[in-house]
């Protein structure tokens, strides 16, 4: 073949391939995305939940009503989207099947942003994180962050997730001494009677023992994440995006910061 | 010259030619099975659920079966999917299955196998994958033949289906044990006759307090009588029963409106009633949680007492029960939400507290350390 010819079918090539290129960036006008028009037009935002786990989702036993501050957040959603909320109450491990399925529009229940379920579902911005914190006793100033717990004690649940990070700090900060209660708030109650230099909890926790008794306190970064997100669709992009537009209002007013004040205080009687 | 240089030219050719074969050598296997180990253990009861079905690495295979084998448990549950292994009809893949119980084996555990999972080819399409029309029973049975002939010798315990008293497990259906029955017969005659050794545990019943009628499920009770009622009994060897103690302690009695360890005992009772006492009952699930806020879960520090005295009640005071086999060791990926908080070992394989605790009553030494 000869020189020019070459030249003329690489050209075509390189044209035919901007043309898919291009083809495949055009949306298929059967493809729009119309998840938020269609809960708008429904006038419903259904949101699928368990509700077994207080204080974010729960049966209320006097009222048979689901609370909590997942029940609160999603309200608050339905409001700034201009939507009522219906709750779906479902089994943990059916959540996101019925999610597909079409049964609910979107999962607010305590949800963990999952790598893994991100080939099926899209996740809004963290609302909640509810992983291991470093607590101190009111006063204490000499210890700031982990690197800190050199030659001190540390209070954790035995068994739990703190407990696992407390072995695993161990290895690295030397002196370490970790002493093992049976429930975070008695990992607390040892912070705030001196009995431990710090404890290692979950954040609910904390603040559940800090709003209910106080001398205690959050120091430095969370220790690990466990993020609570909203799950939508994959397909539904401009739902997600109302969704976190609202997310981000929502944390700059104050309305999350009430809603922690609220919900976790203690268990809601 | 001319001659040393085609000589020369021949070696370089030769090299080539080495070099390309050793290249296309196929690479040798990285993990082998290595020696036959034993289980060192106080009791031979003690059994944990492994989820190894999705386990893509060989490696994460035989480290978390040898990680249970140094935790203390002889017995494994694991689940091996039809539809994995007979993607088409009469076309068998056991290479995944056969790595598992074979590192199995070579840790000196047993290996109970639970079967399920139709696959598409035997179910109208868009069915759940628990959906199986009477009408393909045989199906499912021909893949019971061919799973119990393949393991013969290697796989002396196969559990039909799972949970058939959910109506997730019994394809969104109503629940029916006359229908479970039916399918159970087809399984139980086909594995026979593969291997007149090998042991059919039947029911894997969830326990549940479901009223009647309900579109979820059949209470656990009222089914496994049902099964007698449709004619189960010659068609199992071994009961499987799910224990699961939510919030009770183990040795919290039975009763029949309450869902605990215990209840498997109320199971024992419905066997004797029909004249099935000396039949075996194997806790192929169940256990605890301890999951900090799920309404279900257990104080970690409870989860580790329950568990070690499910496996010394087992051991001291039931003698029908062959062993207690908890869900689960570990998952391939965790799941991030309660159901993590049923594992003794992280998905990066870190030990639990819990882990450390039943490895110490295994060995003995817990009262020591424990």
């Amino acid at each position: 073949m000869s020189g020019w010819r070459t030249r003329r079918l690489m050209v075509w090539v390189v044209l035919a391939m901007a043309v898919l290129a291009l083809l495949a960036c055009l949306r298929w006008p059967g493809e729009e995305d119309r998840s938020l028009e269609r809960v708008k037009e429904a006038g419903v935002l259904r949101v699928g939940l368990d509700a077994s786990y207080p204080p974010f989702e729960e049966i209320d036993q006097t009222t048979g009503e689901i609370r909590g501050f997942d029940v609160d957040l999603a309200r608050e959603l339905g409001q700034r989207l201009g939507v009522e909320v219906e709750f779906v109450n479902s089994g943990w491990d059916g959540l996101y099947d019925a999610l597909e399925a079409g049964r609910f529009d979107v999962v607010i229940s305590g949800l963990v942003y999952d790598p893994w379920q991100t080939d099926r579902v899209a996740y809004s911005i963290s609302y909640f994180n509810a992983g291991q914190v470093l607590v101190v006793r009111e006063g204490e100033e000499d210890i700031a962050q982990i690197s800190d717990l050199k030659g001190r004690t540390l209070g954790v649940e035995i068994g739990s997730e703190g407990d696992v990070q407390g072995h695993e700090l161990r290895k690295r900060l030397r002196d370490l001494d970790l002493r093992a209660y049976t429930a975070p708030d008695e990992v607390l109650q040892a912070v705030q009677e001196g009995e431990v230099d710090a404890g290692l909890v979950d954040s609910i926790s904390a603040y559940q023992f800090i709003r209910a008794q106080g001398g205690v306190r959050i120091v430095g970064e969370p220790v690990s994440d466990e993020l609570y997100v909203v799950a939508v669709r994959l397909k539904d992009k401009a739902l997600l995006q109302a969704i976190d537009a609202a997310l981000v209002e929502m944390r700059d007013d104050g309305t999350l910061t009430r809603l922690i004040d609220k919900w976790l205080v203690t268990v809601q009687q | 010259m001319a001659n040393l240089h085609r000589a020369w030219t021949g070696i370089q050719l030769l090299s080539i030619a080495l070099l390309l074969i050793l290249g296309v050598r196929p690479p040798q296997p990285l993990v082998t099975l290595g020696p036959q180990r034993h289980v060192e253990t106080i009791n031979p009861k003690i059994g944990v659920h492994t989820r190894l079905t999705d386990e893509v690495e060989e490696w994460k295979i035989k480290r978390t079966l040898e990680m249970v084998r140094e935790m203390g448990a002889t017995w494994i549950v694991e689940y091996f999917p039809w539809a994995y292994y007979e993607p088409e009809k009469g076309v068998f893949d056991w290479s995944h299955p056969d790595m598992v119980v074979d590192h199995a084996r070579r840790q000196g555990l047993t290996v109970v196998a639970r079967l399920g999972y139709v696959p598409e080819w035997a179910r109208p399409q868009d069915s759940a994958f628990s959906y199986l029309d009477e009408s393909h029973y045989d199906d499912f049975g021909d893949f019971v033949y061919a799973f119990v002939s393949h393991f013969r010798g290697r796989v002396q315990y196969v559990i039909i289906w799972n949970e058939p008293n959910l109506g997730l497990e019994w394809g969104f259906q109503p629940v029916d044990p006359a229908g479970y029955t039916a399918l159970l017969r087809v399984a139980y005659e086909r594995a026979k006759e593969a291997d007149p050794q090998v042991q059919v545990l039947a029911g894997a019943l969830a326990p549940t307090l479901a009223p009647p009628g309900d579109p979820e499920g059949m209470n656990d009770l009222d089914y496994l009588q049902g099964m007698y009622d449709a004619g189960a009994a010659p068609y199992f060897d071994i009961l499987a029963a799910h224990a699961y103690g939510w919030k009770f302690p183990v040795d919290d009695p039975p009763a029949a409106d309450k869902v605990n360890f215990r209840r498997v005992e109320l199971l024992r009772e419905v066997m004797v009633r029909n004249g099935d006492a000396h039949k075996p009952i194997m806790v192929t699930e169940g256990g605890w949680n301890d999951h900090p806020r799920w309404t279900k879960g257990v104080r970690p520090y409870q989860r580790i007492e329950y568990t070690i005295g499910a496996y010394e009640l087992a051991a001291r005071e039931w003698d029908w029960c062959l062993a207690v086999i908890p869900y689960a060791f570990r998952f391939p990926w965790p799941a991030r939400s309660y159901q993590d908080y049923f594992t003794f070992v992280t998905t990066d394989f870190d030990p639990k507290p819990i882990y450390r605790q039943v490895q110490l009553y295994a060995r003995g030494e817990r009262g020591a350390e424990g």
